[in-house]
């Protein structure tokens, strides 16, 4: 019982991680980021493809999530541009159709060269006892990694000059730039950094489970739903949803079974949308 | 990026307003002229008129009402299984069962939309909602094999032995079936309600002060839109002779159709049989390729939305001109006359 409880809370950072990404790039350029579970595998596939050439681990997991920086950076400034200059209904869903043709490209890339590629970060040393209960090595290591960051994020975002410009940007664009921020080079360095947060995903799930090519849209689904949960274009919700899921998911698919898991999981973020549309945090 | 080209004055000549629909029935009537010979093709393109179908209730949902119904796999699905249960179970003949799964589409759509109007979701929230039910409905698929086949399906009898499994006929069945839906597109476009859709798209807030319940007008447009996927859905199910976890999943209908409907034109008579016959062209020529499909496939999709720039509809018509060239029928020229540009 213990362990499903911490298997699911490892499950639950994951997800809180990865909708914090998608949320942030919401809340900034109201743009719905349908290929972010896609960049998280590009992260393992290039770390993958790089451990094979006998690359050091920690060498080849930095460069994988580097990687994913720099394609968000890069498709902020490429595709995004026209994107950006849209308003209101429009902008979010060419923003959303755009992404959605980026995950089929990235997705169609891993089909085409590398259908079976995977990885796994081995965590070596046996199980750790917390509590009187065996965990997985991995399952620490990456909750340690998961909450180690979010919690660098919340202070980033509390604390640093850029952090409160990009919170006065998701607020309010045109208050920002008349207080002289450039809401441009904000989503850029954040497009980027929610890349990064989708390697870490994608870096810490390979040390408990193979991550393998075809897995971007399921993590892209699970990112949506945790982020609107959340409310979309909070940091703080998008966490605590995914912990909140990420439980759901873990206790119905252990004590049910995987099918209707899956629906209790639609069903509980479909009720929270529906019971508060503002998000778990938010107030009305 | 709905257009606004629909609020031109109504034509003196009402049968005007349908002459695009029979130019484009007539087009494609005569395409099994070259395509009847191979069975093969003539699955490819009865498919490509499911599509277009699908579209076409898309459209009546999303882009004349502006709710993103994320399920219409799920809605058709629905039509589908529905039918296929009911006339193999209770020995029902289809063409009874058929009308039966679509009403119990409608009434899915209906609460989708009833429950989007009353929780006042936006766009973003309203697809999120139905994306859920469409996963949902994928995974009760495969979490109920006893009623569903699971990832094995189910054969279908209904329908076996009728011109459904014909090597042509059914492709005019298909064909009927969309110009009808094309005709109640029309018919309601022309109506006072096709008026409260186009005021409730552009503004609700504006509308409902003007005296229109929105509400009202959006539950409509939910409840037709998904009987016609789900009666599409049933039919489609008696043609094939066999229903499976991907004939009506999320990957294999919804991203289709909403890609089909962007390229052809949101809100537009004809942008969904142009978009589903050169989305329909283009897996043919790929057919081949079907490492690289998905990888063209997703860089068509963002060419095409990068050109949307300036407003869908005028870009759009160019980008169909640069990208179709020659070897497309002329159903191009019936929607941009449609829309009054060109």
């Amino acid at each position: 019982m213990v362990a499903v409880l911490i298997d699911g809370l490892v499950l639950g950072l994951q997800f809180g991680m990865l909708g914090v990404g998608l949320t942030l790039v919401y809340g900034l350029g109201g743009v719905v980021n349908l290929a972010h579970g896609q960049m998280a595998v590009v992260a393992a596939m290039v770390a993958a493809r790089l451990m094979d050439r006998g690359t050091a681990t920690a060498l080849a997991v930095a460069a994988g999530i580097l990687s994913v920086v720099a394609l968000g950076v890069v498709i902020d400034r490429t595709l995004m541009q026209p994107v950006y200059r849209e308003r209101s209904e429009h902008r979010v869903l060419l923003g959303l159709l755009l992404m959605l043709g980026v995950g089929f490209i990235i997705d169609g890339v891993l089909e085409w060269r590398y259908p079976i590629e995977a990885l796994s970060l081995r965590i070596t040393g046996g199980p750790v006892e917390v509590f009187g209960v065996a965990i997985r090595r991995g399952s620490i290591v990456a909750s340690a990694v998961i909450g180690v960051v979010g919690l660098a994020l919340i202070l980033f975002f509390r604390y640093t000059t850029f952090g409160r410009a990009t919170r006065s940007v998701i607020e309010d664009e045109e208050g920002a730039r008349l207080c002289g921020i450039n809401p441009g080079a904000v989503r850029t360095v954040i497009f980027g950094l929610s890349g990064g947060l989708a390697g870490i995903v994608a870096m810490t799930q390979a040390m408990t489970s193979p991550v393998v090519s075809t897995a971007g849209v399921g993590l892209t689904i699970f990112a949506l739903i945790v982020a609107v949960v959340g409310g979309l274009g909070s940091t703080s919700g998008a966490f605590l949803a995914g912990i909140i899921l990420g439980l759901v998911n873990t206790l119905s698919a252990f004590y049910i079974g995987t099918f209707v898991s899956s629906i209790i999981l639609l069903l509980a973020a479909a009720s929270t949308i529906l019971l508060r549309p503002e998000g778990l945090l938010r107030r009305a | 990026m709905p257009d606004r080209s629909h609020t031109r004055p109504p034509r003196a000549a009402d049968l005007g307003a349908f002459a695009p629909i029979a130019l484009a029935a007539l087009v494609l009537a005569l395409v099994p002229l070259w395509a009847g010979d191979s069975r093969s093709m003539m699955t490819v393109v009865t498919t490509g008129l499911t599509f277009a179908s699908y579209a076409v209730a898309f459209n009546l949902i999303f882009g004349a009402t502006g709710q993103l119904f994320l399920c219409v796999g799920a809605l058709a699905g629905i039509g589908g299984f529905g039918s296929v249960i009911i006339s193999d179970r209770l020995g029902l003949p289809f063409l009874v069962t058929m009308p039966m799964a679509a009403l119990l589409s409608g009434l899915f759509g209906a609460a989708l939309s009833w429950v989007a109007v009353r929780r006042s979701l936006d766009t973003i929230f309203t697809g999120i909602v139905t994306l859920a039910f469409a996963l949902s409905f994928q995974s009760f698929v495969l979490g109920r094999p006893e009623l569903t086949g699971g990832e094995n399906g189910l054969q279908v009898a209904g329908g076996a032995d009728t011109l459904l499994r014909q090597p042509v006929e059914p492709y005019y069945v298909f064909l009927g079936l969309l110009v009808v839906f094309l005709v109640v597109y029309r018919v309601i476009q022309r109506s006072h309600v096709g008026w409260a859709f186009r005021a409730l798209r552009d503004d609700d807030a504006a509308a409902s002060l003007a005296g229109i319940d929105v509400a009202r007008y959006r539950i409509l447009a939910g409840w037709i839109g998904s009987m016609m996927l789900g009666l599409t859905g049933a039919l489609f199910a008696h043609y094939r002779g066999f229903v499976g976890d991907t004939t009506y999943a999320f990957g294999s209908v919804d991203v289709r159709v909403l890609v089909m409907l962007a390229f052809g034109g949101i809100g537009t008579l004809l942008g969904p049989v142009l978009g589903a016959a050169v989305f329909t062209v283009m897996d043919e020529l790929l057919v081949d390729q079907a490492q690289v499909r998905e990888l063209i496939y997703g860089v068509i999709t963002v060419i095409l939305f990068l050109s949307f720039r300036q407003g869908a509809v005028p870009a759009l018509t160019n980008a169909v001109r640069r990208l179709v060239g020659a070897d497309q029928p002329p159903p191009r020229e019936a929607s941009s006359a449609d829309t009054g540009i060109g």
